[in-house]
């Protein structure tokens, strides 16, 4: 008896003590995030008044905004998701419908895997050197481009494995109503997945919309507002980096007041992805 | 292999006459990649009759059924030797169209695979693929699928829902829907009524039995009183070998082999 009462004891030591480093670290975590939030909204939420998204970066001193960045990001974010969407899903198709086990498929699923954890710096370096360099000039395509290129592999990488998960007896049912392969991939299997792959995709949009490095080498920033993306194109991680290490109050209030916006944003994408994934998919 | 080497013969397989017979399979050997899985199964499944397969699990029963309509050629590395003739043609000839063979044979599988979409659309799925309907026409189709496959009075107010959002046993009937929507020749089912409970199961019957007259039924199943009741013929496999075929009556009552003798009266299975 004595001995099974000790093992007894001996267990609930055990699970208390794994149980109370759980919490500590769950607490600790939520400690650095609660201490972000509460750092950018306190600083932030002072600097937000209309003006932010009626006008454009100021000069020092003077009286201004975030319009040409949050424009600028919009519009580089838009175009860079749309490329990586569109290469992104039909990559992580053709990987999970097509290239399951062959050796060319375990290649191209092992270099996306790499690209998924290159630096951004080097994305940014690597279009400086193709597009920058050559054209002779900055320009929110080029930003573009580094953006998608780092969203692309995210994108890949989630369709192929919201789509491995779906089950073979759902593609054979297809089948064997005498679909082809591509129209069961087209109107059964990717809309069984989709709220899957649109999580990916919202997940990746998240990554990209607080890049700095990347853009530095490729759109750099612009004090005026521009809608071409031919040129330089200013965005809000580079001008909250341009002005967060400024040395003046107002430049610091803006950075303050974009990074809240950057985000928002990106909890507010999140939060859509997760309601996304929950609801079943319906027609 | 010759514990009753006198008198029961190894295998009995009724040869039927060749008007009777939709599928004719000659010689037909299976293989997942190096493991053979069937051995020189020949058989004649019947017009417009249904045809059960028994026997042990990994007896090959599924591997046959689904040679019928090439479902095993999804996937490199499985293959099939030997002639399967549907009204004369071989199926297994690499020139078969394989979506258009397909369409001629429906098929409803262990496990209820709804597609995610309205129960209208999963019935008209495949329908759309082969035929451009007008919607009355379509409409028309659907509802009498959903009568064949009793399920319309359960669905009729709710055709727009998520097929999804049904019963295990209302889905397993809208896969059989789903499958005579398209209007094949031939339906395979792969024990479809495994998934359900004994009140489904009941309904899935009737539905079969209602099917027989218009459609070839090769039916794979575990519940031995479900292939009495439902079959015409039935053929017992064991270990990749077709052992017993012949009229369901007799094999369930005077099985000629010892295989099937011992399987039927429970002795092993």
């Amino acid at each position: 008896m004595s001995a099974s009462g000790s093992q007894r004891l001996s267990r609930r030591v055990g699970n208390v003590a794994f149980l109370s480093f759980c919490w500590a670290a769950t607490a600790l975590a939520l400690t650095a995030l609660a201490a972000i939030l509460w750092s950018l909204i306190s600083q932030g939420v002072g600097g937000l008044e209309l003006a932010v998204f009626t006008e454009s970066t100021p000069a020092p001193g003077s009286q201004g905004g975030l319009l040409n960045a949050i424009l600028g990001s919009i519009m580089m974010c838009g175009l860079a998701m749309a490329a990586a969407t569109f290469v992104g899903v039909l990559a992580g198709t053709w990987l999970s419908e097509y290239a399951r086990d062959s050796a060319y498929g375990k290649v191209v699923r092992f270099i996306n895997d790499v690209l998924l954890s290159a630096p951004s710096i080097l994305v940014g370096l690597f279009i400086y050197g193709i597009l920058v360099a050559p054209m002779k000039g900055f320009s929110g395509y080029a930003g573009a481009a580094a953006l998608a290129l780092i969203a692309a592999p995210v994108i890949t990488r989630t369709t192929e494995d919201v789509l491995r998960l779906q089950p073979v007896s759902l593609r054979e049912a297809s089948v064997a109503l005498g679909a082809p392969v591509w129209k069961t991939i087209w109107a059964v299997i990717w809309r069984s997945a989709q709220a899957g792959m649109l999580t990916g995709a919202l997940l990746a949009f998240a990554r990209i919309s607080g890049e700095t490095a990347p853009l530095l080498f490729t759109a750099l920033n612009n004090q005026f507002l521009s809608l071409d993306l031919g040129g330089p194109t200013a965005n809000l991680p580079v001008v909250i980096f341009q002005f967060a290490l400024s040395a003046y109050d107002d430049w610091r209030r803006l950075a303050w007041t974009g990074a809240l916006l950057i985000a928002a944003a990106v909890l507010g994408v999140t939060v859509l992805a997760r309601i996304l994934a929950r609801e079943p998919a319906r027609s | 292999m010759n514990i009753h080497a006198s008198d029961p013969p190894e295998t009995s397989v009724l040869s039927l006459p060749p008007e009777q017979v939709k599928i004719d399979i000659q010689g037909l050997d299976f293989f997942y990649g190096a493991k053979q899985a069937l051995f020189g199964v020949q058989v004649g499944f019947a017009r417009n009759a249904v045809t059960a397969l028994i026997g042990p699990s990994g007896c090959g029963k599924s591997t046959l059924l689904r040679t019928l309509n090439r479902m095993y050629s999804l996937y490199p590395g499985q293959k099939a030797q030997g002639r399967v003739l549907l009204e004369g043609d071989d199926i297994l000839s690499p020139r078969t169209n394989l979506s258009a063979l397909r369409a001629r044979i429906g098929m409803v599988f262990q496990k209820p695979t709804p597609f995610p979409m309205s129960i209208f659309d999963n019935v008209a799925y495949g329908v759309r693929l082969y035929e451009t309907l007008s919607k009355p026409d379509m409409a028309a189709r659907v509802e009498e699928s959903l009568r064949r496959a009793a399920l319309w009075d359960e669905v009729k107010d709710k055709l727009k829902d998520s097929g999804l959002g049904l019963s295990g046993g209302q889905q397993q009937r809208l896969c059989v829907a789903r499958a005579i929507a398209v209007k094949p020749e031939i339906i395979l089912l792969d024990e479809p009524a495994s998934a359900l409970d004994p009140i489904s199961t009941a309904r899935l019957e009737e539905t079969i039995s209602d099917l027989k007259g218009d459609y070839t039924v090769v039916i794979v199943t575990h519940n031995m009183g479900q292939a009495a009741r439902l079959s015409d013929h039935t053929g017992f496999m064991y270990l990749g070998t077709l052992v017993e075929f012949g009229e369901t009556d007799r094999v369930f009552t005077n099985p000629v082999t010892s295989r099937a003798r011992d399987y039927i009266t429970g002795r092993f299975g």
